[in-house]
């Protein structure tokens, strides 16, 4: 496994309460850098809540949060604003700005750091649009021209604007096409292998969670229940965990499993992801 | 540590044809402000072969992106570049970005000349008109029959909107119409006591405030305080598709949205008048007393002499009108709100400026009328 100090997110007896209702109740998770991670589990098991905990839009009751190494519940607001810059996040509507055109919305970001030369400017915005797979004549779009594919690529490349270490993808597939979604898969995985991304996306697909990533984080109990491969997660005794991975949606996927190996992309940079308890 | 360069000769000091680059310190997006444009060689014109190395700390895809402009301009001034002693990672990165260099940034779409503008602006008003008065004749022609079968309104949403538009406007409309009234019986009185005349405050106060100033004043609040809500509630339901959702449920927005709100409205106006109608002549009564020695006795006795029912009515049949043309404006303005967040605010603006201007101008249409019936 990688070297301590290459861990992206330690999360470690985090709780997360709402009034009386406890969302997470002792919760442990690690990601190490260059991982592309998918966080499931079930609706209302606090996917959410724990997307804004790390992103640092909520702060946790309780517990230990380390980003890049840095402990952020003990760290003042200028460290966590650094911190910021270096994730990027696409929220599950994509949240663009309504009233700006796809190349302002992603320059909008790099505009409050720095004086750039105008064209510079212009050229950075457009590569980004570019990586994220838009055509070059979107830049001038408004997000109401956009369709729902459209709208996502764009709020990624927004999310790409600051050349961010770690990527937070909230359902980044939902409401797409079956192969719009690949498209996505593939295009999260290319951006991760080249530019060293980390990623961690909470997602529904199941075409993701079997194929389009390294490892799977189970959210249950209130708690990170497992880790690993979904093949991995298949065999594993817990109810919870089987009726996800072994439920008539995931069988032909897991049965699949059983047969070969199912490919995962790019592990160079990596040992074989290890089962672990959280 | 800053970006930076350093040129190297090729080994083999009888070879200047070839000149190495070695590219140091961590390229990224925070530091590229200080990345010039582009860089050439010192002796450019014996250059022929260009090598990169990297002594970088790291490398992004914004310092991808200068390298690869770089290459461009390298490349059109005819050297050869090589860059296969890049790490892989950066080799990688660059390519990346090489494949995705636009050549023309896409223009923005148009420009239009003054006098295109001007046009533009005529056209706009033109279609605003319309669009009123298309959005009047569908409240006739879908109201109408509500009103037969007034069972069918919406009485309860009715009732709410005018406990808001009505019932939570009395304290503004009150105090405002007070103070216009002392304002008028302070400067009319001041003349007017000039010739002895203290006592024709009264008329003066009863006959403007009756018929113009309490209408006006609550209509023009009432523009300002709830035809704005009502464009900015509706925008933002457009925005968040929910008309549409009332629509695909086959409950139709104007009646269960735009009906209650006109209804609330030409009931309330009318009684915000008469409220305001009323304030304001307390106001005048005030400074009458304190200021002109006309006492309270004085001019509530005279004024039922000086200003008869006709002139009260004549204030108060404005009110619905201006309390029709309020609403449908608020409710026409919201309904057409498209895409954007700032498309509510804009529309909001827009109902606002144009329910006011309105309302004045029924007023003085009214005037009129009222003038040539011998009112």
């Amino acid at each position: 496994m990688a070297a301590t100090d290459d861990w992206i997110i330690e999360a470690s007896g985090l709780i997360n309460q709402f009034g009386s209702n406890r969302v997470h109740d002792g919760l442990d998770f690690k990601l190490a850098r260059g991982r592309v991670c998918a966080l499931v589990g079930g609706s209302g098991s606090g996917k959410t809540v724990l997307l804004h905990t790390l992103i640092m839009l909520r702060e946790a009751n309780a517990g230990s949060l380390k980003l890049f190494g840095v402990e952020i519940r003990r760290a003042d607001e200028a460290v966590r604003q650094s911190l910021r810059e270096r994730i990027g996040v696409l929220f599950q509507g994509g949240a663009l700005f309504t009233s700006l055109t796809v190349l302002e919305n992603v320059l909008l970001p790099i505009k409050e750091h720095g004086q750039f030369d105008p064209h510079w400017l212009k050229d950075l915005g457009m590569s980004k649009i570019l990586l994220a797979g838009l055509p070059a004549d979107s830049a001038n779009k408004l997000p109401m021209e956009l369709s729902g594919g459209m709208v996502k690529r764009a709020a990624l490349a927004r999310a790409l604007a600051l050349d961010p270490e770690l990527l937070v993808l909230d359902e980044p597939t939902s409401g797409l096409d079956p192969i719009g979604a690949a498209a996505f898969d593939d295009l999260i995985r290319t951006l991760s292998d080249s530019l060293g991304l980390t990623v961690l996306q909470a997602t529904h697909d199941l075409d993701s969670i079997w194929r389009g990533v390294d490892e799977v984080a189970f959210l249950g109990r209130k708690r990170m229940l497992a880790v690993g491969t979904a093949a991995e997660l298949a065999e594993r005794d817990e109810p919870e965990l089987q009726a996800y991975f072994r439920g008539t949606r995931s069988q032909a996927f897991w049965q699949a499993a059983q047969q070969a190996p199912l490919p995962i992309h790019s592990l160079s940079h990596q040992s074989e992801p290890q089962l672990r308890n959280a | 540590m800053a970006p930076e360069i350093r040129w190297e000769q090729e080994a083999g000091a009888d070879n200047p044809a070839g000149q190495i680059l070695v590219l140091i310190g961590a390229w990224t997006v925070h530091n590229l402000p200080h990345v010039p444009t582009v860089t050439f060689p010192p002796n450019i014109s014996k250059t022929k072969q260009l090598t990169l190395n990297s002594e970088m700390t790291a490398f992004d895809s914004a310092a991808a992106l200068v390298l690869a402009r770089w290459l461009r301009h390298w490349r059109a001034a005819g050297l050869t570049v090589d860059v296969s002693s890049l790490p892989e990672r950066e080799r990688n990165l660059l390519a990346l970005l090489d494949a995705r260099l636009v050549d023309e940034l896409p223009a923005k779409t148009r420009a239009f000349s003054p006098v295109a503008r001007l046009g533009e602006a005529a056209v706009s008003q033109w279609t605003e008109a319309r669009h009123f008065l298309a959005f009047l004749g569908e409240l006739v022609w879908r109201g109408a029959p509500l009103l037969l079968f007034f069972w069918r309104i919406r009485w309860r949403a009715v009732l709410a909107e005018i406990e808001a538009a009505g019932v939570r406007a009395l304290g503004i409309v009150g105090l405002l119409s007070f103070m216009i009234g002392m304002v008028m019986a302070y400067q009319g009185g001041a003349t007017l006591a000039s010739y002895g005349a203290n006592v024709l405050i009264v008329n003066l106060v009863g006959i403007i405030t009756l018929r113009e100033l309490g209408p006006l004043l609550a209509a023009i609040i009432v523009a300002g305080r709830t035809g704005s809500s009502y464009t900015a509630q509706l925008g933002t339901m457009r925005i968040t598709e929910e008309i549409d959702a009332l629509r695909a449920l086959g409950l139709p927005p104007f009646e269960l949205l735009v009906f209650p709100k006109v209804i609330a409205l030409v009931i309330a106006l009318p009684l915000l008048s008469l409220f305001a109608d009323l304030m304001g002549l307390l106001g005048g009564s005030v400074v009458a007393n304190y200021g002109f020695g006309v006492s309270f006795a004085v001019y509530f006795d005279r004024m039922p002499q000086v200003v008869d029912l006709t002139t009260l009515w004549l204030g108060l049949i404005k009110a619905p009108v201006f309390a029709v043309v309020i609403a449908l404006i608020g409710c026409m303005q919201g309904l057409r709100v498209r895409g954007s967040a700032a498309e509510v605010g804009h529309a909001t603006t827009v109902s606002v400026v144009q329910a006011i201007f309105m309302v004045i101008v029924i007023d003085a249409v009214f005037s009129v009328l009222y003038n040539l019936m011998g009112y």
